[in-house]
């Protein structure tokens, strides 16, 4: 299997990026822990309104590449952070109220009620009284949380305190929305809303970045995709654009009626060069599908025999995934011998 | 800006307030500690009515201003709120600030309340007006330097309460015992003399005997001054030492360290792969 650029797509995708302003540009990011380098010379921009995941393995460098950004960890060596053009590495702290950080685990007091949360945050960003309110009203109404405004936090199931989460995260209005496994652990009507919500905050503009392990969720709302392995970015374009890249896009799957004779065999490993044979069912990599059905059929007929079983499966982000991780991983390890 | 950051830290507190006076360490060493100390000490000797009165009000100020201050960082490290309110606009200093008033002002009022109430109960004789009013700066200080106390304890990056309190409890009972709360300070040979010197709690009894019947062995200026001195330095070596552990408070505890093992793994299972 092999990697093949789709060029005239990169380029529209640039095009069109190219139009838009960049929301956050990081170039440079590093973080060692002791020995270990967990986020090794990350670099990557975010365009204004844009749904950017990042996705990697457990301890890719994800969460770590997030906190360097939201200015939980410090930034080391030629490190530089941008927000809508403006430098804020030695800032940080200034334009905290650019980001609104939705957690993986809660991170609400869990003593405090939903509605004491949700004060507290609008006070810490000062806002008067009166709109704290009416802000928080207006959250709650848009999460369904308005019967649980006097609940405890702690009280609160998984999928109610991920909805809080998103309302604390929002309650200033921040341009920028940065989700950690946003959906990890939750229940798939839960997980639908959270999404819906996400591409609806879109529409109004907000800039997203999330990470995540669901292959599924990145492939459904995001625009962009960054791919990390240990600490690096090893891909980054559109989840179409990454499947499109890892060619073959389908697999043919078949049964043949029948034993095939030595010749039948030969004849059909000489039509298709990547078949292979398992547990009954006959699969093809395919690079053209409609070509190789129709290489298929004419091989049926000619040898008259019978397909059953017909199935055309295409490459999932989820296979890709897997392949550039191997990939990366191999390629690292062959270095490091 | 100023009004902000003051609004910030205001909030802080009272959140501090609500959410860990309850709180099972606060309660143990904030009150009942002091309480059962006193009693254990006073039940059965010799000890004239002052002398009691100047003791309880001398540890429940001490306790009770260190029983909240350290438990607040290691909790909200454990349940990830740090995190919430360090991805805010909020300064280090605000945090602190934040813990340091809402302790202080928990400490003023159960101190307060525990005085009025052993004053009425007891009828202690004050030497003047002035001598009430200078108890209370006392018990003032006194909470507020027990809160940097507990602060600077506060600052070993742990999300366990029980380790804070290990240290915090090394800290307290030698402070204590080396004070005059026990022995009055003529009492005291000059060797042990000097090593009070070394706890502020020497100063703030000694400043309530004034109030309560002039045994005072320093000036009262004195005292003040000493336990000013104690709260500025506190205050300083506890920011810097705040701001050096707190990356690797955010680094090392909970789920990052579990992170860092999956990292690892991550790294040795990719080679296999």
């Amino acid at each position: 299997m092999t990697f093949q650029n789709n060029d005239t797509n990169n380029i529209s995708q640039e095009l069109d990026m190219g139009k838009r302003s960049i929301a956050i540009k990081v170039s440079n990011l590093v973080k060692r822990f002791e020995d270990l380098i967990a986020v090794n010379d990350v670099s990557f921009e975010i365009f204004e309104g844009e749904i950017v995941g990042i996705l990697g393995p457990n301890g890719a460098g994800k969460t770590t590449t997030i906190r360097l950004l939201t200015g939980i960890f410090k930034l080391e060596g030629k490190a530089r952070i941008e927000i809508f053009n403006e430098d804020i590495t030695k800032n940080l702290s200034k334009y905290k109220t650019n980001f609104g950080i939705v957690p993986e685990v809660s991170n609400a007091f869990s003593d405090f009620t939903v509605l004491q949360n949700l004060k507290f945050s609008g006070g810490i960003y000062g806002f008067p009284k009166r709109k704290i309110e009416k802000r928080s009203k207006e959250l709650l109404e848009q999460f369904d949380l308005i019967d649980k405004m006097h609940s405890k936090t702690k009280a609160l199931s998984k999928g109610l305190k991920q909805r809080l989460n998103f309302c604390l995260a929002l309650f200033h209005e921040p341009p920028i929305l940065i989700l950690d496994e946003p959906t990890s652990g939750l229940d798939p009507i839960s997980v639908k809303l959270m999404r819906n919500r996400i591409l609806q905050l879109k529409k109004e503009g907000i800039t997203i970045l999330i990470t995540t392990h669901d292959m599924q969720e990145a492939q459904t709302i995001c625009d962009r995709i960054l791919i990390m392995n240990r600490g690096k970015i090893i891909a980054d374009e559109s989840p179409d654009n990454i499947r499109e890249r890892f060619k073959p896009t389908s697999t043919i799957l078949f049964k043949i009626d029948g034993i095939l004779s030595n010749d039948q065999k030969t004849s059909l490993t000489d039509t298709f060069d990547s078949i292979k044979e398992k547990n009954g069912y006959y699969s093809i990599s395919s690079y053209d599908i409609l070509k190789d059905i129709s290489k298929l059929y004419n091989y049926s007929k000619k040898n008259n025999l019978e397909i059953f079983d017909f199935k055309v499966k295409e490459t999932s982000l989820e296979e890709v995934f897997i392949h550039l991780i191997k990939e990366d991983s191999i390629s690292k390890g062959g270095l490091e011998k | 800006m100023i009004n902000d950051s003051l609004n910030r830290i205001w909030i802080l507190s009272k959140k501090n307030i609500t959410l860990y006076i309850k709180r099972g360490p606060v309660l143990i060493f904030g009150l009942l500690f002091p309480f059962f100390m006193t009693l254990s000490w006073a039940i059965g000797r010799a000890i004239t009515i002052n002398h009691v009165f100047i003791g309880i009000v001398s540890m429940t100020s001490f306790f009770t201003a260190t029983a909240i201050s350290p438990v607040v960082l290691p909790i909200e490290t454990r349940e990830k709120s740090l995190e919430r309110i360090l991805v805010s606009p909020i300064s280090l200093n605000e945090l602190l600030l934040g813990i340091v008033i809402a302790s202080t002002l928990y400490t003023l009022i159960i101190t307060s309340v525990i005085t009025i109430i052993f004053i009425l109960l007891f009828s202690i004789v004050f030497n003047s007006i002035a001598t009430i009013f200078l108890m209370f700066l006392g018990i003032g200080l006194m909470s507020i330097l027990g809160s940097l106390l507990g602060l600077l304890v506060a600052a070993y990056p742990t999300d366990m309460t029980s380790n804070v309190m290990i240290i915090m409890n090394l800290i307290k009972f030698p402070l204590l015992f080396m004070s005059g709360i026990f022995i009055p300070l003529h009492s005291l040979p000059p060797y042990l003399l000097l090593l009070s010197f070394f706890s502020p709690i020497t100063f703030l009894t000694d400043l309530f005997r004034f109030c309560v019947d002039g045994s005072n062995f320093f000036t009262y200026q004195f005292d003040i001054v000493l336990l000013t001195m104690w709260i500025v330095v506190l205050f300083i070596v506890g920011y810097v030492t705040h701001k050096r552990t707190m990356p690797k408070r955010l680094a090392e505890t909970g789920k990052t360290k579990k992170k860092m093992k999956m990292m690892k793994k991550n790294t040795i299972a990719s080679r296999v792969l």
